[in-house]
């Protein structure tokens, strides 16, 4: 085992040698000149200039990018072309924020959403089927952006007992972006484990274990959902580095200082470094996600091995 | 039964393990939502400060911010006149070539240290030297900005200049010219090259940022200045999306938003728990028509682009689409600039356009139009009006198309006219510091692209003699003389479909009072009071 999660860590090295080349150049083939943004509209063709030089960009491109691979490799990530810190700072700031927001998004999404989907294969085509199946179609396709427009006129406006924006109020003001951001991954989770589920009851050792005595309960939880939970475990992973990298929308909603909002500022503003630095960020994390879930599959399913 | 029982024991944990989430404790803030005791102010704007330095700045949002800490030489009024700040007295040199400035004198910079002469010099050094970060001198450096700087005594200063500069003083309203401690630049975590926590002379103390979340200011008690500030702190908060900015202000988490959704003005001026201002702004927003147009030659032609303008409804627009929030344009600048007069009036006659169009052999002519989305108040939908409007009199009219901002820059707005790839784009311009030598750059032929952001390409040697006039007059009624004259021709040639100059609207709620709009789309909130 320990064999292969090395393996495992040293495929990550190219992978990521792989994105920061592919991002690097992505940026660079967009149109928009980040000396000319950053000048501002009466600067003059001097002062655009020095920026540029101060930027780095008036070096040829493979001189650029061996800089960049340069300070890579020695776990530096540059310099904010839009602020001027480092864009290690940048993240490290806005990183727990993205964490949180991201975590409790995943366990209420993974509780209630499995949850959901054992009631509703235990009561299949009842009334509780058709509810919950329903609520989860309407989870996965509400837009977040009016979704979470709609609860804070609701419970921050109409109702006032919940704040309307920002972080400022401890576990208040997590309340609505975490059910914004679950929503949808509670909706998915919801109808896999349901179709999971239903996969599993109907095959020869439930009814086995049903036959030998064990209790409903035992046979639901301990036979049919652990024998389940190998593709709902493949989804929430994916979720879950969905959740890290992709709440913008939830961010910008409820005024969350996180990490999705800098990616969108930074590429608003053609700030590279910073752009860079997220992207490898988050393909880090994808990569920890990814051999997180294939270690949780080992454990949940005794006949997986790795070697 | 028990399934039931354990789905809500699972249900209850959770709770608790969301509690503990929220607990974990976020760089909390400290501040209470609404102002009861006069202690603490909130304020949300919809962008993320990139900077704090002054050298730096180039948006107003954040600029106001930094105002409010760090001070200039001169200020501007409501009105957009000069005022005396942290120097008393300016006088420009007779041949124009140097001004010489008498500073306040008993003035110390929040960190104890004496503002003087030589804290005026640093500054300027600063703000030119090509090792501060993204500095932005603007009109104060290049070819025809500030030579050096003389520091004569402790309370006077005298700047030599490259060329005659007229709107000197006036240039030295901007944010890029206040004025921070010495000393505080090698004080962590501030660096020469960059600032993070600006120490002036203001008003406001720097107390903390969380980039992306908040930045926090207390009140200077030892301000020189004999208006004191009625909040112990202000808390300028980023919340980007307009609706929540609304919200916020509705349910009295913020006292000041900027930019509410533009179709919720009328309703929020309804709304007896808030109070909506339309502040002053000297941003014109047009239709640039490239008048060098190889694609639509017709465009070339002024008679054509008159009948353009006479083609649009620019009332229709303003009352429908900006729901009241600008003023028809009457000259190619806003009136609050100086230098501006009334120039002409294109009133809506689509008739007239349309004969005047077939007199040019331009009736049914195609052209491209493009606008941002989402970068001036209701940009795109104005550009949809103004589209609909050309159609109306015949034109066949592509678009207008959209794209993000920097790729609008890089395409439209900042290319020389043989890339040129539109025949008319929306853009806003505002003049920083009120003067027409600013509102005319583009209408000046030495800023055509790649030069500068004149992206009408328009060329006219009698408005560019004019405006250099104007820019290097020391007679201020002279300079006003020449603005104006340059301004009616350019009326005529009409280089831009001229729609309206637009607003600046912000919300308060009804408990404060205090919060006033300067003409450059700033908005003051340092003197705020609770009512």
């Amino acid at each position: 085992m320990l064999t292969y999660v090395i393996r495992r860590l040293l495929v990550a090295i190219p992978t990521l040698l792989g994105v920061a080349t592919v991002v690097f150049s992505l940026l660079r083939l967009l149109p928009g000149d980040p000396a000319n943004l950053i000048a501002g509209p009466q600067a003059t063709p001097e002062s655009i200039a020095i920026i540029r030089h101060q930027l780095g960009l008036d070096l040829p491109l493979w001189q650029q990018y061996l800089a960049f691979l340069g300070r890579l490799l020695h776990g530096d990530l540059g310099i904010s072309s839009r602020t001027g810190q480092p864009v290690l700072q940048e993240i490290a700031v806005r990183a727990p924020y993205t964490a949180e927001l991201a975590l409790c998004s995943l366990v209420l999404a993974v509780v209630v959403g499995i949850a959901a989907g054992v009631v509703a294969a235990t009561r299949r085509n009842t009334g509780a089927d058709l509810g919950i199946s329903s609520s989860a179609v309407f989870g996965v396709s509400m837009p977040v952006y009016w979704l979470g427009l709609m609860l804070i006129v609701v419970f921050a406006v109409r109702l006032r007992v919940l704040p309307a924006a920002g972080n400022d109020e401890g576990v208040a003001s997590l309340v609505l972006p975490t059910i914004t951001l679950a929503l949808f991954s509670m909706g998915l989770v919801a109808r896999q484990t349901r179709s999971a589920m239903l996969e599993v009851l109907g095959q020869d050792f439930v009814r086995t274990a049903r036959a030998k005595g064990a209790g409903r309960r035992s046979v639901l939880i301990r036979h049919a959902l652990r024998n389940a939970l190998l593709p709902i475990v493949t989804t929430i992973g994916l979720q879950f580095g969905t959740l890290l990298g992709g709440a913008v929308i939830t961010e910008s909603v409820f005024a969350w200082p996180g990490m999705g909002r800098l990616l969108l500022d930074s590429i608003s503003a053609r700030d590279y470094p910073v752009v860079q630095g997220v992207v490898l960020m988050l393909a880090v994390a994808f990569i920890a996600i990814n051999l997180l879930t294939d270690l949780v599959y080992a454990y949940v399913d005794p006949r997986i091995r790795y070697s | 039964m028990r399934l039931r029982q354990r789905v809500i024991t699972l249900l209850m944990l959770s709770g608790l393990a969301l509690a503990a989430c929220g607990t974990g404790g976020s760089g909390q803030q400290s501040t209470t939502s609404g102002t009861k005791h006069g202690d603490t102010m909130t304020v949300a704007i919809g962008i993320d400060p990139d900077t704090l330095d002054p050298a730096a700045q180039t948006t107003t949002t954040a600029a106001q911010i930094v105002d409010m800490m760090a001070e200039t030489l001169v200020t501007m009024d409501s009105n957009g006149k000069l005022q005396p700040l942290l120097a008393t007295t300016w006088q420009q040199a007779s041949d124009g070539m140097s001004w010489t400035f008498t500073l306040r004198s008993g003035v110390k910079f929040t960190d104890g240290t004496p503002f003087n002469a030589a804290a005026v010099k640093f500054n300027f050094d600063r703000l030119l030297s090509p090792t501060t970060f993204k500095s932005q001198p603007g009109v104060l450096g290049g070819k025809t900005g500030i030579d050096h700087v003389v520091a004569v005594d402790d309370t006077h200063v005298q700047f030599f200049l490259k060329s005659q500069f007229s709107p000197f003083a006036a240039a030295l309203t901007q944010t890029n010219s206040a004025i921070i401690s010495p000393a505080s630049v090698n004080v962590a975590p501030n660096k020469p090259e960059v600032i993070t926590q600006p120490v002036g002379t203001g008003p406001y103390v720097f107390k903390e940022r969380v980039a992306s979340d908040h930045i926090t200011m207390t009140a200077n008690k030892n301000y020189w200045g004999t208006k004191k500030a009625n909040f112990d702190t202000q808390v300028y908060k980023i919340v980007p999306e307009a609706a929540s900015r609304e919200a916020l202000v509705k349910s009295g988490g913020a006292d000041v938003v900027v930019a509410p959704p533009a179709n919720d003005i009328p309703a929020l001026q309804n709304d007896p728990s808030v109070h909506v201002i339309l502040g002053p702004s000297d941003r014109t927003i047009q239709i640039v028509i490239n008048t060098q147009d190889s694609t639509q030659p017709l465009l070339q032609k002024p008679e054509v682009r008159q009948a353009l303008n006479y083609a649009i409804d620019k009332n229709a627009i303003i009352k429908t689409v900006m729901f009241g929030a600008a003023t028809p344009l009457s000259g190619p600048m806003a009136n609050s600039v100086f230098g501006y007069c009334q120039t002409g009036n294109y009133n809506y006659d689509p008739n007239k356009a349309k004969s005047m169009l077939q007199a040019a052999g331009a009736s049914g002519m195609s052209v491209k139009l493009v606008s941002p989305t989402g970068r001036y108040v209701q940009d795109i939908q104005v550009a949809n009006a103004v589209a609909g409007y050309l159609r109306d009199v015949g034109l066949k009219v592509d678009g207008p198309g959209t794209v993000d901002w920097p790729t609008y820059v890089a395409t439209y707005a900042s290319v020389p006219p043989a890339l040129a790839k539109t025949d008319l784009h929306l853009l806003g311009w505002a003049p920083a510091y009120l003067d027409a030598s600013q509102s005319l750059q583009q209408f000046y032929s030495t800023q055509i692209p790649p030069a500068g952001l004149e992206s009408s390409y328009y060329k006219n040697p009698q408005v560019d003699a004019l405006i250099a006039k104007g820019n290097s007059g020391t007679d201020q009624n002279q300079r006003a003389q020449d603005y104006c004259n340059a301004a009616k021709m350019v009326w005529s040639d009409a280089p831009w479909i001229f729609l309206y100059n637009q607003k600046y609207p912000f919300v308060t709620t009804s408990k404060v009072t205090g919060v006033t709009g300067l003409p450059n789309e700033k908005f003051v909130t340092t003197w705020a009071s609770p009512k």
